[in-house]
């Protein structure tokens, strides 16, 4: 087993040092770098998915103005891998960097293996 | 003056290392005695927390937010009963220094009642205050005990503790360095007289509270000694230290588990007090290496002239919300659980402002940091066998009302509104969803006392508190739904009433793995009518928060910010529609289980309109799910998704030249960084 899942819709292989989509198993670009690179965006106005219910300047959406919504697609299925809500502009969030390195040191050291389900075991 | 620095603050946090006289008591500790002295201390707790329930006058103390925590003699944190995790790990602070500082002068004595709600000495905020006892064993300082709970009348520029427009500590009314406010087991009337004079708006609620604090403090002391005289000093002062190193192991045991990496999220509010404005209420970014976590705050935005900022130990604080509820939560509560965990704060940030700073609404500034530190740990652990316990984060909303005046006894009061704060919607889980007005994300065991309790305390009529549908954030896995009430004016000619909140233009929450967050919390108010006459007028309907902005009963919903100053409310008319804000979701909407939205309608969490946009449901004319055409409605979507996404760097080439209007960024800091452009000058 080299396939680590670390995100809900993210596998990476450790060996290969890929991301891949855990569920149609596409190839997401390199482990070192931001799994985002390998994904399709989409910006939507919150109001899109959060209806205004009242009138006025103040509604139970959030305001377009102030944030966006982003919606990141896994290009093989159109799985909804991440969502952020963002003010326009600002940077977009690299969430994970996984330390591939000391995933192999701890599975050559016998320290911790990855088991059927994808995880990460600590066997010490 | 000699406040504790930020350095000594976190150091504070970290255990005295044992002495050789601690380690041979732990090592005289025979087996199996052990596991039954820990759950004595539990025990004792328990009762300390129950007595300080029952003892409280205000309605968070009575709703149970609130922590009984015993110490050994250098103060670290050796176990506690909550309530609120708010305090699970930062008293130490005050202990040692009030260890460090009065040791001489005035001296700790045996029967010493201490006291502080300064949060510039180690606290949340000053709401939350604490009674400290030393407890002595043949003339020895052995142990201390101590009681924190929340009192919401502070005689700060508003009532309720929290005000809104303090711009600078001078203006929040009562803050007490660690001090002692009493001897021989007795508070001092002068001092207890300053109370009265501080709460004068809420005297009942100051001194009870006060009382209750010392009262439990004691208890907990008295049951300490009966274990000190039973089993003996050697005992119980290994038991103390074996249960710090049990508590740091397992700490660092949890830790090792994970994948080592570096994980990130940001965050948003939309005002400070009453300034509206675009905060990065935080920029987190932990790092996990080995069997230790370092969490990096560089990049929040710029402490506020306002009271929404938060000392750095309150930060910590609300970490410890999140992490001992879903990660610590079979450990002690204790700050050694906390010992493989450092941080870094930038200076002058609102999570490290100034001393001057008003930090009395630090609940508010800290809710980012309650929200991030869920999204970054969840990210580390998914990939490790604990990732059952993976969830997206709370609301973190704490829309709070306050209300003071003249109560239908006669009574002055001032207090915050535990209903409304004790129903939010949990963040939804790895493996199911949030639960629906689970509570409070600031005290995981507060309890929403009963309608007609409130009622019956408050010059009020509740005509209305029902779930509030569509306010949990969609997902494979949906957001608990939070809480919606009338509050009208009843039995009093008029009250004061008050709000807190940033999230009314922005919910300040990320969701996790695909998911949305929970819609934003506008105040609505309802013109136009009376409520209590539309009710008895009616002729028909169910009084539903759809039915009131709807315009069913009346008048004409108005909204505005949730956040308001402290204005009066005539008799009969609604104060505000108190929402309680839903949990973020987890995971791609279009993976749910349609069995799970057809539940959702028929419950009416989740409307029909919601069910066909947000999770792709196709209603037959019964308003059912129809499962065959909900798939290829589904099919549908996830072609639309692929129609319209572009690829990352296409898309950032062109996102990273836009900003949002300068009009919003007052607060932000410098765009996009956050760093602080102009330090703020208080008088």
């Amino acid at each position: 087993m080299t396939k680590l899942h670390v995100a809900e819709y993210l596998d990476i292989d450790v060996e290969a040092e890929r991301w891949h989509c855990h569920d149609c198993d596409r190839d997401l670009g390199p482990a070192r770098e931001n799994y985002k690179r390998g994904l399709l965006v989409a910006e939507r106005d919150p109001s899109e998915v959060h209806p205004k219910v009242i009138e006025g300047e103040y509604t139970f959406s959030p305001n377009g103005d102030w944030v966006r919504l982003l919606e990141f697609y896994c290009p093989g299925c159109g799985r909804q891998v991440e969502t952020e809500y963002l003010p326009a502009g600002h940077p977009l969030t690299r969430d994970t960097d996984i330390d591939i390195d000391s995933i192999k040191a701890r599975i050559a050291a016998g320290e911790a293996r990855i088991n059927e389900e994808g995880k990460l075991e600590v066997t010490l | 003056m000699t406040y504790p620095t930020l350095e000594q603050k976190m150091q504070a946090l970290k255990v005295v290392p044992a002495s050789d006289y601690e380690r041979q008591c732990v090592d005289a500790i025979p087996a199996g005695d052990y596991e039954i002295a820990v759950q004595r201390t539990a025990d004792i707790l328990d009762e300390g927390y129950e007595v300080f329930m029952r003892s409280s006058r205000s309605s968070m103390g009575v709703a149970g937010d609130s922590i009984v925590a015993m110490f050994t003699a250098a103060g670290d944190l050796v176990n506690a009963s909550a309530g609120t995790y708010l305090h699970a790990v930062i008293p130490p602070i005050v202990i040692k220094y009030i260890l460090a500082r009065h040791a001489e002068n005035p001296g700790i004595n045996d029967g010493d009642i201490w006291y502080t709600n300064d949060a510039l000495y180690g606290g949340i905020h000053n709401p939350d205050q604490v009674a400290m006892m030393p407890v002595f064993f043949d003339g020895e300082l052995v142990a201390w005990t101590a009681a924190l709970s929340h009192t919401t009348e502070t005689g700060a520029i508003e009532p309720g503790g929290m005000p809104l427009s303090a711009t600078s500590r001078f203006e929040e009314g009562m803050n007490l360095p660690p001090m002692r406010v009493g001897q021989n087991f007795s508070i001092n009337d002068d001092v207890l007289e300053m109370f009265a004079a501080f709460g004068i708006r809420a005297e009942a609620n100051v001194t009870v509270d006060m009382r209750a604090r010392a009262t439990t403090a004691d208890r907990v002391r008295v049951r300490l000694l009966e274990m000190f005289e039973r089993e003996g000093k050697e005992f119980v002062t290994g038991l103390f230290r074996r249960m710090l190193d049990d508590a740091e192991a397992g700490a660092r045991a949890r830790i090792s588990s994970w994948a080592d990496g570096t994980f990130r999220c940001v965050n948003f509010s939309d005002a400070a007090g009453l300034t509206q404005g675009l905060l990065r209420n935080c920029q987190m970014e932990l790092t996990k290496k080995g069997d230790h976590l370092t969490i990096d705050f560089t990049g929040t935005s710029p402490e506020t002239p306002s009271s929404y900022n938060a000392h750095p130990q309150a930060v910590v604080g609300h970490l410890a919300n999140y992490i001992y509820e879903y990660v610590f939560h079979d450990l002690p509560i204790s700050s050694a659980t906390f010992a493989p965990i450092d941080f870094i704060f930038p200076e002058n940030s609102m999570l490290s402002p100034d001393a001057r700073a008003a930090t009395s609404n630090a609940v508010m500034a800290a809710s980012g940091a309650m929200s991030a530190i869920a999204n970054c740990i969840s990210r580390a652990r998914f990939g490790s066998t604990d990732w059952r316990q993976v969830t997206a984060s709370q609301g973190n909303g704490g829309n709070a009302s306050v209300l003071a005046g003249v109560s239908q006894w006669g009574a002055f009061f001032a207090d915050m509104i535990a209903y409304p704060i004790n129903t939010e919607g949990q963040g939804a889980h790895a493996t199911s969803d949030g639960m629906d007005a689970y509570g409070f994300p600031w005290c995981a065991f507060g309890r929403a006392p009963d309608v007609e309790s409130m009622e019956n305390e408050f010059p009020m009529l509740i005509p209305m508190s029902s779930h509030w549908r569509d306010s949990g954030g969609a997902g494979k896995y949906r957001g608990g739904v939070g809480t919606a009430q009338l509050w009208v004016t009843h039995h009093a000619p008029y009250v004061f009433a008050m709000a807190i909140a940033d999230n009314s233009i922005v919910q300040t929450p990320q969701p996790l793995f695909g998911g949305y967050s929970q819609p934003t919390v506008p105040g609505v108010v309802l013109n136009g009518i009376n409520v209590t006459e539309a009710l008895a007028t009616a002729e028909s309907g169910t009084l539903t928060l759809e039915a009131l902005l709807a315009g069913e009963f009346g008048g004409t919903p108005t909204s505005s910010t949730y956040g308001s100053a402290i204005h009066p409310v005539n008799g009969g008319d609604s104060i505000i529609i108190g929402l309680s804000t839903g949990g973020t979701g987890y995971g791609d909407p279009l993976d749910r289980e349609i069995d799970s939205i057809d539940q959702d309608l028929v419950k009416q969490l989740v409307s029909p309109e919601s069910a066909v946009h947000l999770y792709g449901a196709v209603l037959d004319r019964n308003g059912r799910v129809d499962r065959d055409a909900t798939i290829g409605r589904r099919a549908e979507i996830v072609a639309e998704r692929l129609a319209r996404g572009v690829p990352y760097d296409e898309f950032e080439a062109a996102w990273s030249e836009r900003k949002p209007d300068d009009s919003i960024l007052g607060l932000f800091g410098h765009w996009p960084d956050g760093a602080v452009v102009t330090p703020l000058m208080r008088p």
